[in-house]
């Protein structure tokens, strides 16, 4: 019996040892590699409303902006299709990219998510520092847990408060069976690589340093902790979360749990919205195996009621 | 789940006309990650079938009585049956094998929320050591459990995770031998 207890111990410790060896091998088009790297890096003013007008005039400062912030391991690839299907004059869009990201897997994995939540706020406070008034916010997934945390820790009473929050399968409970034991498995799993294809490799990265699943973890823990003990927003602010029924990613309940513990600066009840839909970040169609009739009518649905909330 | 909280209690009353073995417990629960979630714990032995060793039991957690006490977390209901193998018989330190079948029940509250996944069944194996105190009528029971069923892709409730811990403390109720030998 002790010499197969012994077996065994020695047998874990060599699993251990040898998978933290264990390096990821990337391919030349993959964003974690030193090849690609998200374009609003070298093109900021393609993607920021700061970086493209810098001197704004009374007619620029009029318009609506909205900050649309995509979530973990993606890129500003996750909010192009709502740019492109936005032609009305009277909002812009900035996407910001989440610190960390878009650059390279050793990179991502010495960021925090303070680091990520730093693009956010470097934004927000330029277009404040600019002179804009009406300033909205859309995350997807770790984006819109984000925000929660930037209004869960005060960081808009220092600020002018945002006209309208806009939440999309925020993440707060994982549908991973791993997320939540990531911490302890961490030092065997090294990385987790994402089954993705090809072509999702150029703008998501495909191996998660387990560093930044703790991070992720960390983050969820201070919003649900947050939520638990109850916030509200901001004067005036505007709040609807939507969510994706089975999301694969986000789990759904995650938005029960905003409902619950955030409410208006009122009190009242935020706006919630269960979409039919099994796909996670239901806004970014792009790039899938198969898209239904039915996940076209939720992207749209959402696209139109954010752009009414623009005017 | 008051329904079953009932039937726990006859199973109880009729369990202790003819046990070898009865531990009435309270048990403490913390998913990890996530909540406490509180409440009892029945284990029972036959007389005639690996008396001390092979238990059965039945146990009611909720958060209710943990982390949605005076929070807006999640009410949800755990009630479960188990099956126990008690190694190191008559010993007081004991190590533990169990399984645990169940249901699981989150409470959504609002009517926007009804298609959301909120139930779900519960397969947990789990692995403990409990201490046995001779000179009192008390046991501690420690367990290590793993959510076995939990789904990817989005059809579990999200509030219910993978890996959960638990101390459950036992009162041993005195068997019918014990009170026929007083």
């Amino acid at each position: 019996m002790k010499n197969n207890l012994f077996l065994i111990l020695c047998f874990l410790i060599a699993l251990l040892l040898s998978n933290c060896n264990k390096e990821p091998v990337f391919e030349e088009y993959m964003l974690d590699n030193e090849i690609t790297f998200d374009p609003s890096i070298n093109n900021p003013e393609e993607f920021l409303v700061s970086a493209k007008y810098p001197q704004p005039t009374s007619e620029d400062l009029e318009k609506h902006i909205l900050i649309a912030v995509h979530g973990y391991t993606a890129s500003t690839f996750e909010w192009g299709e709502f740019r492109e299907w936005s032609t009305d004059p009277d909002y812009r869009i900035s996407q910001v990219l989440l610190g960390g990201h878009g650059t390279t897997y050793e990179n991502f994995k010495a960021s925090t998510w303070e680091d990520w939540s730093e693009s956010i706020q470097l934004e927000y406070e330029k277009l404040e520092d600019l002179g804009y008034t009406k300033i909205s916010l859309v995350g997807s997934s770790t984006g819109s847990t984000l925000l929660l945390e930037l209004v869960e820790s005060g960081y808009f009473n220092a600020h002018i408060n945002p006209k309208n929050i806009f939440l999309i399968d925020p993440i707060i409970v994982s549908s991973s069976k791993l997320q939540s034991i990531a911490g302890i498995l961490g030092p065997m799993l090294v990385f987790v690589e994402s089954d993705q294809s090809a072509e999702k490799d150029k703008y998501w990265y495909r191996f998660k340093p387990h560093e930044t699943i703790n991070e992720l973890n960390e983050l969820m823990k201070k919003v649900r902790k947050g939520l638990e003990g109850g916030f509200s927003l901001p004067e005036g602010t505007f709040l609807k979360v939507f969510h994706s029924k089975h999301d694969p990613t986000a789990n759904s309940l995650s938005s029960v749990l905003v409902y619950k513990g955030l409410t208006k600066a009122d009190g009242g009840n935020i706006e919630a919205q269960i979409m039919d839909s099994d796909i996670h970040v239901f806004t970014r169609l792009k790039i899938r195996e198969t898209v239904s009739a039915q996940d076209i009518d939720n992207q749209e649905d959402a696209f139109l009621q954010i752009a009414e909330k623009l005017k | 789940m008051k329904k079953h909280l009932f039937s726990l209690i006859l199973l109880f009353i009729f369990s202790s006309l003819n046990a070898q073995n009865l531990n009435l417990g309270v048990k403490f629960q913390k998913t990890h990650s996530l909540y406490w979630e509180n409440g009892l714990s029945v284990q029972y032995s036959f007389k005639s079938f690996k008396p001390d060793q092979f238990y059965i039991g039945v146990d009611y957690v909720t958060s209710r009585l943990g982390s949605a006490i005076s929070s807006n977390a999640l009410k949800q209901d755990n009630m479960v049956a188990s099956l126990a193998w008690h190694f190191r018989k008559n010993k007081s330190f004991r190590i533990i094998t169990k399984l645990n079948l169940g249901i699981f029940k989150a409470d959504l509250e609002e009517e926007i929320f009804s298609e959301l996944p909120s139930g779900t069944t519960i397969i947990a194996p789990e692995l403990g050591v409990s201490y046995d105190f001779k000179n009192y009528p008390i046991k501690l029971n420690l367990g290590l459990g793993f959510n076995a069923n939990i789904t990817n892709g989005g059809q579990s409730p999200g509030t219910q995770q993978p890996l959960f811990y638990h101390l459950s403390i036992f009162y041993k109720l005195p068997t019918k031998k014990e009170t026929d030998e007083k």
